[in-house]
């Protein structure tokens, strides 16, 4: 390979991170306008973000916040790549952990088995609940970004209401269900950090997601759809069948990551405890970034990771509310979406 | 069920439910007629409410809180007018990220400039007095829902009207209708499509500003995180169902009130409340449905 | 000085000069043809004169004083309009509405729809353009959309019309129509310039005429004082070439068959009853002005459009409920007439458009995986076998041209090498030379055995083509004609709803 050869490979490969860089730095300067405006100190408040990402022990923080993260980002990146949105994953995500909680609870079966079985169920029941407004769309054309999202509400509600009766552990304060026996937990992946096995199964599903996109022909429908849906229909893709598809893929990570949740970190099903770290906004926003594409997607996620983990910390150190990033991440969506505008119309 | 079951709270529930919702339909609407498909309601609604409290705290009168909301809204708003209708950017995108924005922005400053998190309240604040309409507040059932209101409550039924006339009957209304169905038609005929699709999100942001200032102002004087709960969204998908036509987006919210006042109402019978919170994404989402399935047997044509 | 004058127009692109030092002059009056072959430069030129385009050497002169167009609102100002080949109309708002449009008449705040009702009315019937104002736009057929657009720039006081190839969507007899209003609208007083590249209608009624060739003027010409084979020559710089011969074929099995084929959309019958039948080896040609069901007859034998009513077979098979995968698998392909929006992905790649349908067998994919190298090696192919004009084979087709565009298109659907294929307009907008190679394909396609089944709004195409000719009409198939019984008074009778057998 000759030396213009490798700088034109860079440059392709390289040149969409520049945007991405400009936008991170256009978000950190309006952070630090809105902390001065506040009488915080931005320089301070930076330091701090950083540190608390990678220092130390805080890097596998990050990591493991990583990877429910990057699993709802990739739940969302794979039905954007056909130019759908779907925003009820905070719903799979619910119906998941509590499906995978009950199964790894009452399941009259060894431990390992009730393990898979929980991450099976999860999956399963996360699927099939997209499946719902998947069917609203092919049948009804109700637009699946407004269902998805109006279907979280019965979802986080009926979690809600088995959380508080039939499955209620009366000792806790909170509403949740018992906790899930040792034998039928992830275990930790790295002994003394908050990683579990959950990150394994997260890097499978990213590869083959990424795998998937790249390299087969269902990913290249998938990328045509999202091109030109006239043109992928008119070219005989079947349209209702990958709408289908791509959102029983959807809800099932979205599912899976519920239920690695509670088998991994929270060991029971807490109500409001899946949602609370708005995985799937964060998620959604990630994929939107890198416009469903999964390896940018999984790349923004880590950089968000990063920032909430950091933001968690700075919190704790010097006292400044951490939902500045979530502010910081909005922003740096923002502003790629109008530069890539202008660079459209230039 | 008791023969008291819709009584007079019901429908005054339902009325002051349907409002916020109605305001930001109306801004929906607009947008969607000029081509626009403005998702962020959401957001400026938030940003109206947390500036009608800040703004009535902070300058001590219900006045600046009003201003404060309208101005607030107009200018959030200003983001998607800047990125949506200037830059064409994607509508979605900014739209999701303006959401998100409004709710770490609003909870920050909460934080920030109210040293509290989670609800910030004032008993000593001044809500928007409800005025009274003589004839109309003594009618039975109905009269204190529809009598006995706030002005925004008035003020937004009246806008319904404004808005049909201004869309059907005004030279400008024409103009943005026809820059919503056909820009390059319009465009060519000497029409600012930018302009117009500006100037649209921003009054869309101030209608929202007021929906804001309804929620935070409008009962009870407080603010707490993320209090819109959705409504924006819901205003989302009254616009779609009345196909961006002023009277037929009013039936969809008032649809969406009643099943919100349904479904507080079954609350108070007993029903779980995580159940009966859900009553009206779910009414909504069944409408869509209808709806759905009505106009394909309609058009025979797929494509 | 003439009424109008464009003068020494130079207009560039990147890698083309669109206009050479153009001069144009047009008598107050006057109908000016403005003719030349697609890519000649005409369209440019014209948008130059209606201020789409700024030229970028050039000036324009008009009732002597110089124009400086910025936008066609300041063309609209100064009484030039124009009627575009694709209207720009807006569909849910009735006549008047579209007519007055920015420019309505008032009553206080309010629009006075009663005097706009009566303006447009009053107009129309000045200039012989009959129109009911209370009509919805989208219930209109073709023909009277264009009065239409023609209302429109009346309505904004037009002392010069540009026509932008106005016959394209007109039947005969429509055609007639238009060239009555346009002597009546010259005589008084209004100057046109017709754009366009047919001979029979610039003989039939224009004044003069100036041919452009390869962005330049080839020839300025007085109508009564030439004839067709001159032009021609301006035109293309050649003698005119006799259409190729076609060997006389014997058909073989019927591949695709639709029966009693019912479409109905928003209450009415848009396709009524067509019963039609494409065989191995033939050519089956639908001549109809557009708008008459064909598009909505292609869309629902490849399964875009559901059917109401009938059947479609597809080699035997019922596929009347099939998808468009189905039928694609069954051996239909499609070039679509909408090349930009349905038959490609602007922002995808050469390689990813041309293996749009091939995306899952060998030889670009094995086992569900595509194989990347042999998708590049595809897609040179095709480029180098049709010839056309792109950077790479990476680059995305939203840089070509319109002609080269359509080869992509084309290039995709022939190398299906499909039993049946259907043709939409298949060599709109693009250049002579790729004509002739796309028409020597489609009939190498029938030597092969394949049948076609050709749509198209250029009769000489479908005459040149066709061995069957079939005319449709207000969705039903009106008559039937074998090639050698055909001749284009006939057809544009039967176009336009004329005789039944």
């Amino acid at each position: 390979m000759t030396v213009t050869a490798i700088r034109t490979h860079l440059t392709r490969r390289l040149g969409p991170l520049l945007p991405i860089l400009g936008a991170v730095a256009v978000g950190f300067g309006v952070c630090g306008l809105i902390a001065l405006w506040v009488g915080l100190r931005p320089s301070l408040m930076f330091t701090e973000l950083i540190k608390g990402a990678v220092e130390g022990p805080q890097f596998f923080e990050t990591v493991a916040r990583a990877v429910p993260l990057a699993g709802m980002t990739l739940a969302a990146a794979i039905p954007l790549r056909a130019g759908i949105v779907n925003l009820g994953a905070d719903g799979q995500l619910a119906l998941g952990g509590c499906a995978a909680a009950v199964v790894a609870l009452y399941l009259p079966a060894p431990d390992l088995v009730r393990l898979g079985a929980a991450l099976v169920a999860g999956m399963t029941i996360g699927a099939l609940y997209a499946a719902v407004a998947a069917a609203g769309e092919i049948f009804a054309g109700v637009p699946l970004l407004l269902s998805t999202w109006l279907l979280t509400y019965p979802a986080k509600g009926l979690c809600g209401y088995l959380v508080r009766t039939p499955l209620r552990d009366p000792t806790t304060a909170w509403p949740s269900t018992a906790r899930i026996a040792v034998g039928a937990r992830l275990g930790a992946l790295i002994p003394g950090t908050p990683i579990n096995q959950g990150f394994l199964i997260v890097v499978l599903v990213a590869v083959a997601v990424i795998f998937i996109d790249r390299r087969s022909s269902i990913g290249f429908e998938l990328r045509l759809r999202g091109l030109n849906e006239r043109f992928a229909r008119y070219g005989g893709v079947a349209l209702d069948r990958q709408t289908l598809g791509v959102m029983l893929a959807s809800g099932a990570i979205a599912g899976l990551i519920g239920a690695i949740m509670v088998l991994g970190s929270q060991f029971r099903y807490t109500d409001g405890a899946l949602t609370a770290p708005q995985y799937s906004w964060s998620g959604t926003l990630a994929a939107l970034l890198a416009g469903g594409e999964p390896l940018g997607s999984v790349i923004a996620a880590l950089l968000f990771a990063a920032l909430q983990t950091g933001g968690f910390a700075m919190e704790r150190s010097v006292e400044i509310p951490r939902v500045l990033t979530m502010v910081l991440q909005s922003v740096i969506i923002l502003f790629l979406a109008m530069r890539g505008a202008i660079w459209r119309r230039s | 069920m008791t023969f008291a079951f819709f009584n007079a709270t019901f429908f005054d529930q339902a009325v002051l439910g349907i409002t916020p919702i109605l305001l930001a339909a109306m801004a929906g609407t607009l947008s969607e007629r000029v081509g626009l498909f403005n998702i962020a309601l959401e957001g400026e609604m938030l940003v109206g409410a947390f500036a009608a409290i800040a703004g009535s705290h902070f300058g001590g009168t219900l006045q600046t809180g009003i201003l404060a909301a309208i101005a607030a809204g107009a200018l959030f708003s200003g983001l998607l007018a800047v990125g949506s209708a200037l830059l064409r950017g994607n509508d979605i995108v900014i739209g999701i990220s303006l959401n998100l924005l409004a709710a770490g922005l609003t909870s920050f400053l909460l934080r920030a400039l109210f040293g509290v998190s989670g609800t910030f309240s004032d008993s000593a604040m001044q809500g928007l007095p409800r005025l009274t309409l003589p004839g109309i507040a003594s009618l039975p059932l109905l009269g204190p829902a529809l009598g006995h209101q706030n002005a925004l409550v008035y003020l937004s039924w009246m806008l319904v009207v404004v808005i049909a006339v201004f869309l059907n009957r005004t030279p400008w209304g024409l103009r943005l209708r026809g820059i919503g169905e056909q820009p390059g038609a319009a465009v060519a005929l000497g029409a600012d499509a930018t302009r117009y699709r500006f100037i649209v999100t921003l009054i869309g942001g101030a209608l929202c500003g007021l929906a804001g200032l309804q929620l935070s102002l409008g009962s009870l004087t407080l603010f707490s995180e993320n209090m819109t709960a959705g409504r924006g969204w819901i205003a989302v998908a009254a616009v779609m169902l009345g196909r961006a036509r002023p009277l037929y987006v009013t039936g969809a919210c008032v649809l969406f009130g009643l099943s919100d006042a349904l479904g507080l109402r079954l609350q108070g019978e007993g029903l779980p409340n995580q159940i009966t919170d859900s009553a009206p994404y779910v009414v909504t989402l069944a409408a869509l449905v209808i709806v759905g399935l009505r106009r394909r047997r309609l058009n025979a044509a797929t494509a | 000085m003439a009424y109008l004058e464009m003068i020494d127009i130079v207009k560039r692109y990147p890698g083309v000069l669109a206009n050479d030092h153009v001069d144009l002059a047009v008598e107050r009056g006057e109908i000016h043809a403005v003719m030349g072959e697609n890519g000649a430069g005409k369209s440019t030129l014209m948008s130059i004169l209606y201020g789409l385009q700024s030229p970028d050497e050039g000036y324009i002169r008009f009732k002597g004083t110089t124009l400086l167009l910025q936008s066609p609102l300041d063309a609209i100002a100064q009484g030039i309009g124009m009627v575009h080949q694709a209207f720009n109309l807006f569909e849910s708002l009735s006549v008047w509405e579209n007519i007055v449009y920015r420019r309505e008449p008032r009553r206080g705040i309010f629009v006075d729809g009663a005097r706009a009702r009566r303006e447009v009315e009053e107009l129309a019937r000045r200039h012989g353009l009959p129109i009911d104002p209370q009509a919805r736009v989208a219930s209109l057929p073709v023909g009277v959309r264009q009065r239409l657009e023609i209302l429109k720039a009346l309505y904004r006081d037009a002392q010069v019309l540009i026509l932008d190839e106005p016959t394209a969507v007109l039947t005969p007899a429509e055609v007639t129509t238009l060239f009555t209003v346009m002597k009546s609208l010259a005589a008084a007083g209004c100057t046109i310039l017709l754009v366009t590249h047919k001979l029979n209608e610039v003989m039939a009624v224009s004044d003069r005429i100036t041919v452009l060739r390869n962005g330049r003027v080839a020839e300025r010409l007085v109508t009564a004082a030439t004839n067709p084979a001159q032009i021609v020559r301006a035109m293309t710089g050649q003698q005119i070439t006799l259409p190729s011969a076609k060997r006389p074929r014997e058909p073989g099995a019927v591949l695709l068959e639709a029966h009693a084929l019912v479409v109905e959309q928003q209450g009415r019958r848009v396709v009524d009853g067509v019963s039609l039948q494409i065989r191995g080896g033939e050519i089956v040609g639908i001549a109809g002005v557009a708008g008459n069901g064909q598009s909505e007859l292609i869309e629902a034998l490849m399964g875009l459009t559901a059917v109401a009513q009938g059947f479609v077979r597809v080699a035997g098979r019922d596929l009347t409920r099939g998808s468009v995968t189905e039928r694609r698998a069954g051996g239909l392909s499609y070039i679509a007439e909408d090349r930009a929006r349905t038959a490609s992905a602007a922002t995808a790649s050469a390689i990813d458009n041309l293996a749009m349908g091939f995306h899952r067998a060998p030889p670009l994919a094995r086992r569900g995986l595509l194989r990347p190298a042999a998708m590049r090696d595809w897609a040179r192919g095709l480029i180098d076998r049709f010839d056309i004009k792109i950077a790479s084979p990476e680059t995305a087709v939203s840089t070509l041209s319109g002609g080269n565009l359509q080869k992509i298109v084309t290039a995709r659907e022939l190398a299906h090498n499909s039993p049946v294929l259907i043709a939409e307009q298949p060599t709109r907008g693009v250049d002579v030379g790729a004509i002739a190679f796309i028409h020597g394909e489609l009939l190498k396609e029938r030597e092969r055995g394949h049948g076609i089944l050709l749509v198209s709004a250029e009769l000489s195409e479908i005459l040149e083509l066709a061995d069957r000719i079939l005319v449709m009409y207000e969705g039903r198939i009106v008559a039937e004609f074998a090639r050698a019984a055909a001749d284009e008074r006939t057809l544009g009778l039967y176009m336009a709803g004329g005789s039944r057998a």
